[in-house]
């Protein structure tokens, strides 16, 4: 379980501000998903909550969710409103603190992924690459209150 | 039937009020409507999309329609959605913003109660239960919704009008070495910090130390 | 546009998690010289073709210092510069040598008041934002070996430490913690009181 900003993932233990995370995205959120009109599609629920994974695969799954969500979402989400983009920004930066943490833990070995994770990431890229490049990063970034919950 | 003309102007401010996961939809009528407004409801599971239709809120006159069984999984996320009717036509249907059961509700005080002896206060806190359908069902403590719970306390002696600020984890707590004969009023809050959530202080439970027998 | 010269003597100051940047005013006659702030963050660098991104709070501003706390809200090393702007006249950027990472900010031991409550030890701590917390150690006065230690996060009261033996001294001690860096201030001075009760004679 975490405290407020140590993330414990099976073997792994992380520290981060998840609070500031939370306090940026919960400051855009509603500006973001308002953006995302695609109600019946979920790129990190779909078929399978993330509630589904099991606790010894919850590292590797943060690990590659962080590198998603900074490779892949936060560069495509760039919008008109200069405070939106700033607490993109935010995110984006706590997130690369993120996984360089995870990082760690994954050269330590302690971050291993099993069949459930590597399935379920490719569920999330398929999710992914069924929208166009931008409305799957709004669609994700809308999304990042899910995985927050998840990992805390 | 006849067409139904949907020109009418639409419900406004619509959105979720949530105490302790008990997941109200609330609205203002149309702008300008006086009575005889009807109106329906409907609800998804984000990442589902499939609106389905809330039947004992199908034509109602009222501007609320408890959702909260529909919305009872806190892992998931949803819309509600409301459409107005009113002497053969109506509005557009009006959507909610995402609404997470999690992150979107508003937590109760505790419970608080005090007991006292001559020298100290014994608190009891109690952390408000997450809404449930019916009272047989199972009780479920917001404390294993929200495992990071922490509960703020404040005692107030009334003499020197002096206010003490506890911050404890577990529910009981002792004040010992106090004034006999001296009356404390407590009050408490809830702090939750993974998601950063915390209820208003309750109301002040007051109490009197017991006098002293020596004096 | 004609070339105003770029902001000189760039530099920071963060002092308990604050960070101001500040420079040298640029002089042109008869004009009134405006600067304009932007940020990039690592990410900016590696993901985002090296963006800038403005900070409007600091657009054609009169003042030589913007305070950049709200973005610089990751530990990551981030970039800042600043140019200035007079009429149709605007400078080259001028960007602050090196980076700045919010983990290098100085950490101020906390302003502290100790109160004896009748057998009650309390503390009055400042308030110095959400991103920190307190670490409070106390013990009887002549016991430094059996120090106690109290974590405390929300400070906007008087916090209650401890309840305390008849006619004792005790004796304080706070520093601050900073969850986000993971770095602490030093202690603030000790205070000590006494416990109510009691007849031995003790000096501070």
């Amino acid at each position: 379980t975490a405290g407020n900003n140590i993330l414990q993932l099976g073997p792994c233990r992380v520290s981060m501000s998840m609070a500031e995370i939370r306090s940026g995205f919960n400051s855009i959120k509603a500006n973001i998903q308002a953006r995302d009109p695609i109600k019946s599609l979920s790129i990190l629920s779909y078929p399978h909550s993330l509630h589904k994974v099991k606790p010894s695969e919850r590292c590797c799954i943060t690990h590659h969710l962080c590198s998603f969500y900074v490779a892949k979402v936060f560069r495509h989400c760039r919008t008109e409103d200069s405070y939106v983009n700033r607490k993109i920004s935010s995110i984006a930066n706590s997130f690369l603190s993120l996984r360089r943490n995870l990082q760690h833990c994954h050269e330590q070995n302690k971050c291993m992924c099993g069949q459930e994770s590597t399935e379920k990431l490719k569920q999330i890229t398929v999710n992914y690459e069924g929208l166009n490049v931008t409305s799957a990063a709004i669609k994700s970034l809308g999304e990042l209150g899910i995985l927050l919950d998840w990992m805390e | 039937s006849g067409e139904l003309y949907c020109s009418l102007p639409n419900p406004r401010n619509v959105h979720f009020e949530s105490v302790n996961m008990k997941n109200v939809l609330r609205w203002l009528p149309p702008e300008g409507t006086g009575a005889g407004v009807f109106y329906r409801v409907k609800y998804s599971v984000y990442g589902v999309g499939k609106w389905i239709r809330k039947p004992e809120c199908k034509y109602i006159n009222r501007t609320w329609c408890d959702l909260s069984s529909e919305t009872s999984d806190y892992e998931e996320q949803y819309y509600a959605s409301v459409k107005a009717f009113l002497n053969g036509m109506c509005s557009d249907w009006i959507e909610t913003t995402r609404f997470n059961p999690l992150t979107d509700t508003t937590i109760d005080p505790p419970m608080v109660s005090v007991s006292s002896t001559e020298k100290s206060i014994s608190i009891i806190l109690t952390a408000p239960e997450k809404w449930k359908r019916s009272p047989e069902e199972e009780s479920v403590s917001l404390l294993q919704v929200y495992p990071g719970l922490q509960y703020n306390v404040s005692v107030l002696n009334k003499k020197t009008k002096k206010r003490w600020f506890f911050s404890i984890s577990n529910t009981t707590m002792v004040v010992p070495w106090l004034e006999p004969g001296t009356a404390y009023c407590v009050s408490a809050q809830i702090r939750v910090t993974t998601p950063l959530l915390h209820s208003q202080f309750s109301k002040e439970y007051c109490i009197s130390t017991l006098k002293d027998k020596t004096a | 546009d004609a070339l105003l010269p770029p902001p000189q003597n760039i530099s920071i100051l963060s002092t308990n998690m604050k960070h101001f940047l500040t420079w040298s005013p640029v002089i042109v006659q008869g004009e009134a010289v405006r600067y304009s702030v932007e940020f990039q963050g690592e990410y900016e660098r590696e993901y985002a073709n090296e963006s800038w991104i403005p900070i409007c709070e600091c657009s054609l501003i009169a003042a030589t210092e913007c305070n950049i706390t709200e973005d610089i809200s990751a530990t990551v090393a981030y970039k800042l510069r600043v140019r200035a702007e007079a009429g149709a006249a605007r400078s080259e950027w001028g960007t602050l040598k090196g980076f700045f990472n919010r983990i290098t900010t100085s950490l101020t031991p906390p302003l502290m008041k100790v109160i004896a409550d009748g057998y009650h030890l309390l503390v009055e701590l400042e308030e110095m934002g959400p991103a920190f917390q307190f670490w409070v150690l106390y013990w009887k006065k002549g016991q430094e070996s059996r120090m106690q230690q109290k974590v405390v996060k929300e400070v906007s009261h008087m916090i209650h430490l401890d309840t305390m033996e008849e006619g004792l001294g005790y004796c304080v001690k706070a520093q601050t913690y900073v969850e986000a860096i993971n770095r602490s201030s030093g202690f603030s001075q000790t205070q000590c009181v006494r416990a109510q009760g009691g007849t031995s004679m003790w000096l501070v």
